[in-house]
């Protein structure tokens, strides 16, 4: 086995693990990406419907290294996994609930039959534990959307409850104007890991009496808090029913504090890379399923506006900075234009943190995988002419007879962080 | 000296520049009652507010992945318990991993395995706790607290074994501060998240202690020491979250000196060969997921079978709450108490007391950070270190 192909499997046999950005010009860096991207969702055929099964369990999470915390996935994956069908495809999703917990799935800016939405006591009950709920619509209308659970959805949504639903058109417009061969999904989210935790584990001590009252046939309007007219509801007040929300019973007024941002589930330094080479286009489907707003900026670059909330904009325009808001899906261009490795990042930084730390959050690059290796050394093309004695001098090349004495190359070495080479992970700014 | 003081105000300074704040939690809990006592002796009316307690905690994660919490709690003891107007009843540090758990300082000792719905938790102390044999009595706070040294494993999660020492105060000897008890328990246990997962079985365990007593009867240390056994159980009868039924159930045996064939002072209660048993069942209303009202009755009995003359005592205990809001309860409770033989002596011949209360009670962890080991998700998920 070569070398190379030995760190190829090992790359692979580690998916998930952290990827050392100085190799990031490697193929096992875009073999260990792939682990960092939304992955798509298997169908099979029955007659003209694409069938498709989504479970929801707990599961234990881990969006950088390091650092764990227990919190719903859809088949195993934060986000969950991506379903990509064709417009006017008939779709059908078996969803089956594995936990102790209530859940409904709403198919975001889909138009689906409105008994399909997903809003619990609105358009269905809820899926209780162990029961399955199957959801049929046809696929419309294109673009990018998203798949999120609707009960609880303050903690629910931010507890990983959210994955993507492309629809795509084999018309696109988009794909006309701008033709590319390579896209990405990133989908946001912002959680507040405590508020998830506890809300998690008061909701399961509830739900084990709730679902014991149930057995029973013991079920009561003013146990679950869930009435079939607001009369019902004010005769049970007068009753002596306290509703939740009210100071004297068990309004909690702590609203969630966001302490962790995720890319695709993960944050930096895990968050997925952006491939792309010289005049390459690429297309980017931004998602938002949490409750914060990103103010996401490329560096580097302008990029195409070309879709709002999956519609294709008749007139596209460009931009370096979008307001990605909750709920909010857009679709971008960008075109292969300047090369070299660009961070794209919330410019609200505090988003750029991990647990109210800066570097983390959903710090991304975009990597040109043509950059020629040379061009990573810091020592040839630094700005400081204490590294590089040609700093200044127009991209000049090191001239011979100018190599510095011994102890200015010992101090040189201290100052490069390690390795003659970028990227490096930075934990600590 | 000073040199010393330097040094160390440079470090902790140092440290606080990057200190992580911590999970605080606060626990306060008021009793406040009238007590109508109706003795053989005497009657009288009391105000009381003892057993009123506050409790500070301080926890973090500590580097490997073990946790550290450092507690500090008061209370007010009976105004007559010659402990002041304040006992630190806490003051203790915690080391704990997913299995493992260390204990220094002050706190409960393993003296009783149960909490027994009564308002006050001394208000069967005889009953229910495994007696200081150092201690005159005057107090039931060096029953319950002493200066301890434990170690737990956690077996399964559900499972403690726990060996311990303990300081307890010696009235005799206050200045003692060496260990003078040892113990071993074993208990299983259904943590409270867990409750309504329900197996009739909630709890049960033993506990083992040996106080290092001196006995004029024999030389043999082993001979001297006092030893106890602590059986006890709990049991979900009705684990119905709207009515709610459990039988909590405690017995002591004090293998004792057998040479004690009378009560010639306090010390020689404590020391003498008894069994002790004690049950309560309650019953609890929940409406809307909250506690509504609990009405409780217990039953009471210990025999001392090496005295010369029959010497049991006998209780009856029965309570009644009701919640008035969060975190407030108003309380009625009796209880009716009666000595033979040379209990009688030290104790009265009988008690009726009759109290009416107002309780207070709350306990919240503010900055919270990880999740507990009885949490759902750490139990039923797997535990997060």
């Amino acid at each position: 086995m070569k070398r190379r192909d030995f760190l190829a499997t090992g790359a692979v046999s580690t998916a998930g693990m952290l990827f050392f950005p100085g190799n990031l010009l490697a193929k096992e860096a875009k073999i260990e990406n792939k682990g960092r991207l939304t992955k798509p969702l298997p169908f099979k055929m029955n007659g003209e419907w694409k069938e498709f099964e989504l479970y929801i369990d707990i599961h234990i999470h881990e969006p950088a290294p390091g650092f764990k915390y227990h919190t719903l996935a859809f088949n195993g994956t934060i986000p969950g996994p991506e379903i990509r069908v064709n417009t006017g495809d008939k779709v059908r999703v078996k969803f089956v609930n594995k936990t102790d917990l209530n859940h409904t799935i709403h198919w975001h800016g889909m138009h689906v039959p409105w008994r399909m939405d997903g809003v619990p006591f609105v358009t269905q009950l809820p899926v209780m534990p162990n029961n399955e709920f199957i959801y049929e619509f046809t696929a419309k209308p294109e673009g990018t959307h998203f798949y999120h659970c609707h009960w609880g959805t303050l903690m629910h949504m931010q507890a990983g409850m959210f994955g993507s639903l492309i629809v795509e058109n084999p018309q696109d417009p988009i794909k006309e104007r701008f033709p590319y061969d390579r896209e990405y999904t990133l989908v946001y989210s912002s959680h507040d890991t405590n508020y998830v935790r506890e809300e998690m584990n008061g909701m399961l001590e509830r739900m084990k009496q709730r679902s014991f009252l149930m057995k029973n046939g013991e079920f009561t309007p003013e146990q679950w808090s869930v009435f079939d007219s607001k009369e019902q509801m004010q005769s049970s007040i007068e009753d002596g029913y306290v509703p939740p929300y009210l100071t004297n019973r068990r309004s909690n007024a702590d609203l969630p504090q966001a302490n962790w941002f995720t890319v695709n589930g993960k944050s930096y330094p895990s968050t997925p890379y952006l491939f792309i080479k010289e005049n390459e286009n690429i297309r980017i489907r931004l998602i938002n399923a949490g409750a914060e707003t990103h103010n996401l900026h490329l560096h580097g670059h302008d990029f195409w506006m070309v879709a709002d909330d999956g519609v294709p904009l008749e007139h596209p325009w460009k931009r370096n900075t979008v307001p990605l808001a909750p709920g909010k899906t857009y679709d971008i261009i960008v075109e292969g234009t300047n090369r070299g490795i660009w961070t794209f990042h919330d410019h609200d930084v505090r988003k750029v943190t991990n647990n109210g730390l800066y570097p983390g959050g959903n710090l991304l690059a975009l990597v040109y995988e043509d950059l020629p290796d040379d061009e990573l050394v810091i020592t040839k093309n630094s700005g400081n002419p204490m590294l590089n004695p040609n700093a200044g001098k127009g991209g000049m090349t090191k001239m011979d007879g100018m190599d510095m004495t011994s102890s200015k190359e010992g101090m040189k070495k201290n100052m490069l962080f390690g390795d003659d080479k970028l990227p490096k992970i930075a934990l600590d700014e | 000296m000073k040199k010393i003081l330097i040094i160390l105000f440079v470090s902790i300074h140092g440290i606080v520049v990057s200190q992580i704040t911590p999970e605080f939690q606060i626990g306060a809990k008021g009793v406040f009652s009238g007590n109508f006592n109706n003795n053989s002796d005497e009657s009288n009316a009391v105000a009381d507010f003892s057993d009123t307690q506050l409790l500070l905690s301080l926890r973090q994660k500590l580097y490997n992945n073990w946790r550290a919490q450092f507690v500090l709690g008061l209370q007010f003891p009976d105004a007559n318990s010659n402990l002041g107007q304040v006992f630190y009843n806490n003051i203790f540090i915690r080391l704990e991993d997913e299995k493992n758990v260390l204990k220094v300082g002050r706190t409960l000792a393993q003296t009783i395995l149960n909490q027994f719905p009564t308002l006050r938790d001394d208000d069967a102390q005889r009953f229910v706790y495994s007696l200081n044999p150092f201690s005159n009595g005057v107090n039931t706070e060096r029953d319950q607290y002493a200066n301890v040294l434990e170690y737990a494993r956690i077996i399964k999660k559900k499972l403690t074994v726990s060996i311990h020492g303990e300081n307890f105060y010696d009235n005799l000897n206050p200045n003692d501060f060496r260990l003078n008890s040892l113990g071993l328990s074993i208990v299983y246990r259904v943590p409270e998240s867990q409750k309504w997962n329900r197996n009739i079985l909630q709890e049960i365990g033993v506990s083992y202690n040996n106080f290092f007593t001196k006995s004029p009867y024999t030389t043999d240390d082993f001979e001297a020491s006092t030893k106890n056994l602590i059986f006890s159980t709990t049991l979900n009868l009705i684990p119905h979250p709207i009515n709610f039924v459990d039988f909590k159930f405690q017995a002591i045996h004090n293998f004792g000196w057998s040479e004690i064939n009378f009560l010639g002072s306090y010390f020689d209660y404590t020391r003498a060969k008894s069994t002790s048993l004690f049950g309560m069942i309650r019953y609890m209303k929940r409406k809307q997921e909250r506690p509504n009202y609990q009405i409780s009755v217990g039953f009471g009995y210990k025999n001392m079978p090496s005295l010369d003359i029959i010497s049991d005592q006998y209780m009856l205990i029965t309570n009644a709450f009701y919640r008035i809001g969060e975190n407030f309860d108003v309380g009625l409770q009796y209880r009716y108490l009666t000595n033979n033989g040379y209990t009688s002596i030290f104790f009265g011949r009988y008690e009726h007391r009759a109290q009416i209360a107002l309780v207070y009670s709350f306990n919240k962890i503010f900055n919270k950070q990880f999740g507990d080991r009885y949490d759902i998700l750490n139990l039923e998920h797997n535990y997060i270190r």
